[in-house]
């Protein structure tokens, strides 16, 4: 209840129009959260975090999405620092980790490109060393927040071109480097939620590693306990807020007098509702068994099948409007519902395909056996 | 609000779990769904005996072991699983979930001790000829002549209704439908077994002339307490389902593994991992509907009706999507009358149609939370 007083007693307010201001907003929150020792409730607390419990980092995640305030910047948060914590070194830990808490380094992933989308092992930039530095080259593609980044994590071949995981080596360059050359990524919203990255002749300090060289692959897959399980409780909330939001356009709209759109929102009812249900199932099993069980493997495909098929019905909804672009003065709720559906094109590709997805759990699940053709896959869903 | 068990809610899984891998193998199954009674009068004895199953959600004061929804549907889950023919369902779930939530002291005290102990099987009769499971469209009437009521009317798809001791039937009376019950034996009444898709589970006709009936429960105008016996009927069912899903999930998964085509197991092409992956989807999802609607019906809410709308149309569908890909995966050997694919094709199927289609408890969702 400390943590909703605060919250509420500083509610940073709107953010502003222009984008670098917005980012200084953004950067100003973080840090007062921070500094008045409300960050990382997963963390250890000599990096600036809070140290609860499960039980408390559920309740602190309901309460941040509740406050409707300012989220992390970056994706260093929920991939980078689950790393440095597991297999960085007390230096780097130290270094590296509470600027990244208070918002003071933003961070960005650098996994993805252009020949290594699903089959990251076969990534291609190249990292030779050179006395204590690294000489990096490559392109790395897909990489979110990398245009307001400080840092940039990433994967790199240190090993020979055909080592695949075996020659993979976990880097961490300044974004401000010379050679690094970061470009927004127009992807079919029309906007830019990604960028590529060009490495040209980019020295990278040894001391800026985590793990072995050449063993970078492991680390790929590291999450902070059971984060994530807390986390998928935020994702049940935003979309209870989403589905409300579509209902109320419904009846606005007249819709709702239909039998076909009431079984559909009916069914998406149910299916939000399910969210919610199972996400509170893992977290009861994880604080029961210590582990959640297959019902947390299989919740992010639940939840992109859902929001995808959320917002296809949200356009058969908008009618004729549909056809609009978001810039037009008709444009329902200035196309928030057909900005969704492009952007939900994505939900199925990033951060591992539906498909590769449906294998993971299919193997490491079910038990199913591996497709000769394939790699074996040695991390978790 | 509990969605994970006890541990004496896991040893009770895996004890039901063991009594039906050895009484109820898929070769019993088979024979008890083709002969007269359709079940193994001996097995059931055995439940009540040794396991005391019919009991578990009853008050202890009527000799059950004081469980509730959640440890119904635990057991309801295994015997879905085992595709188990049984009393069970229509007994306990059915007519013993009515009477344990009636508020009517009497008619507790005078059928729930002998549903207890197996001595008393029993069902719930609701839809007519309509096959509609809504109280609004009840066409059996109850009128009260001489001090006793009368039930007149045609029920349909009873479930266990031609072999069941007692009948409760819902009928309407002038003020609104009530909850009658009917003896076996009782004048007037003409029971016939229907040929029913599902092999597994039997359902009758039954046929009321001014048959004796005595009320049970809450007088007047019942509609409130009626709805709470379906609500806790679409919950029993849903958990039954969960176990079907898991069912048809580890064949497919089984057989994935194990048949070999072009040189290797199908369960390494995509096109069949796939199908299983999607089907634990179902049934994690299935799951958490049934299991949160169980915790609710145990809690006595008034949330249950919309879990059990939730849970009704999500466990239904979760269950046919699995028996259908189980079969699918299974190939030629899952056409056959040999293989037990189609036993869950069929459970699964009709299943879906009992107490309301999928459809039917999306639309009272709708309503209830306001779309």
């Amino acid at each position: 209840m400390r943590l909703r007083a605060f919250l509420e007693e500083n509610h940073p307010g709107r953010p502003p129009g222009d984008a670098a201001d917005r980012l200084a907003w953004q950067k100003a929150w973080l840090a007062t959260v921070f500094d008045a020792g409300y960050a990382g409730p997963g963390w250890p607390s000599e990096y600036g975090g809070m140290n609860l419990d499960f039980a408390r980092q559920v309740i602190y995640q309901e309460e941040y999405a509740r406050a409707r305030v300012p989220g992390p910047l970056g994706t260093g948060l929920g991939i980078a620092a689950p790393t440095i914590i597991e297999y960085g070194t007390a230096e780097q830990k130290e270094r590296l980790l509470p600027p990244m808490l208070r918002g003071d380094s933003v961070w960005a992933q650098g996994y993805s490109e252009p020949g290594a989308g699903s089959d990251l092992q076969a990534l291609r930039a190249t990292a030779r060393r050179d006395g204590d530095e690294y000489v990096v080259n490559g392109q790395k593609v897909w990489n979110s927040s990398a245009d307001i980044a400080d840092i940039i994590f990433t994967l790199v071949r240190t090993g020979t071109p055909q080592s695949r995981q075996r020659g993979i080596s976990y880097l961490l360059v300044d974004a401000r480097a010379p050679g690094v050359t970061v470009r927004p990524l127009r992807d079919l919203t029309g906007g830019t939620q990604f960028c590529e990255i060009f490495f040209d002749e980019v020295r990278v300090p040894v001391a800026d590693r985590i793990g072995e060289e050449n063993g970078g692959w492991p680390l790929v897959r590291t999450s902070l306990g059971h984060e994530r399980a807390a986390g998928a409780m935020n994702q049940a909330a935003r979309y209870r807020r989403v589905l409300d939001e579509l209902v109320e356009l419904a009846h606005r709209r007249g819709a709702t007098a239909d039998p076909l759109v009431r079984d559909r929102l009916a069914d998406f009812e149910a299916r939000v509702r399910i969210l919610r249900y199972t996400g509170m199932r893992t977290i009861a099993d994880i604080m029961a068994k210590g582990e959640p069980g297959p019902a947390s493997s299989v919740s992010r495909l639940f939840i992109v099948t859902f929001e995808q098929d959320l917002h296809e019905f949200a356009m058969d909804l908008l009618g004729a409007c549909g056809m609009l672009g978001r810039q037009d003065p008709h444009a329902v709720q200035r196309g928030r519902w057909v900005w969704g559906f492009l952007r939900t094109r994505a939900s199925t590709i990033g951060a591992g395909t539906a498909e590769i997805q449906r294998n993971t759990i299919g193997e490491q699940v079910l038990g199913l056996p591996r497709d000769p053709a394939m790699p074996e896959l040695d991390g978790s869903v | 609000m509990t969605l994970t068990f006890t541990e004496e809610q896991e040893e009770l899984r895996a004890s039901v779990r063991r009594f039906l891998a050895e009484k109820s193998p898929s070769a019993a199954v088979r024979r008890w769904m083709e002969s007269e009674e359709g079940h193994d009068p001996a097995v059931w004895a055995q439940m009540a005996g040794q396991l005391e199953l019919p009991g578990l959600a009853f008050p202890e004061e009527y000799g059950g072991s004081g469980g509730g929804p959640v440890e119904l549907g635990i057991v309801l889950a295994e015997m879905g699983r085992a595709l188990v023919p049984s009393p069970f369902f229509a007994t306990v779930a059915l007519a013993g979930q009515a009477l344990v939530v009636s508020g009517d002291d009497a008619a507790k005290a005078r059928w729930l001790p002998g549903i207890a102990d197996g001595s008393v099987t029993a069902t719930l009769a609701v839809a007519g000829e309509s096959g509609s499971w809504r109280l609004e469209d009840v066409a059996a009437t109850a009128e009260q002549r001489d001090g006793r009521w009368l039930v007149t009317g045609t029920k349909m798809f009873v479930v266990d209704g031609a072999t069941a001791d007692l009948l409760l039937v819902v009928a309407r009376t002038e003020e609104g439908p009530g909850l009658f019950a009917v003896a076996a034996g009782a004048a007037g009444m003409q029971r016939t077994g229907l040929e029913t898709l599902d092999l597994t589970r039997r359902l009758a006709r039954i046929d009321l002339d001014a048959v004796v009936g005595t009320r049970i429960g809450p007088g007047g105008d019942a509609t409130g307490y009626l709805r709470t016996v379906l609500d806790l009927a679409v919950v029993a069912l849903a958990a039954e389902q969960v176990g079907g899903t898991q069912a048809c999930l580890d064949s497919a998964v089984e057989y994935a593994k194990t048949r070999v085509q072009f040189d290797r197991p199908i369960g390494s092409f995509q096109a069949i991992k796939h199908k299983c992956a999607d089907v634990l989807l179902a049934l994690e999802g299935a799951r958490s509907a049934a299991y949160h609607a169980a915790s609710v019906a145990a809690d006595g809410t008034d949330e249950l009706a919309v879990s059990a709308a939730l849970a009704g149309s999500y466990c239904a569908e979760a269950y046919t999507h699995a028996a259908k890909e189980n079969l699918q995966i299974h190939g030629g050997i899952g056409y056959t009358w040999e293989h037990d694919a189609h036993l869950y094709l069929k459970r699964a199927k009709s299943s879906e149609q009992l107490f309301g289609a999928p459809a039917s408890h999306r639309a009272r969702l709708a309503d209830l939370v306001g779309i």
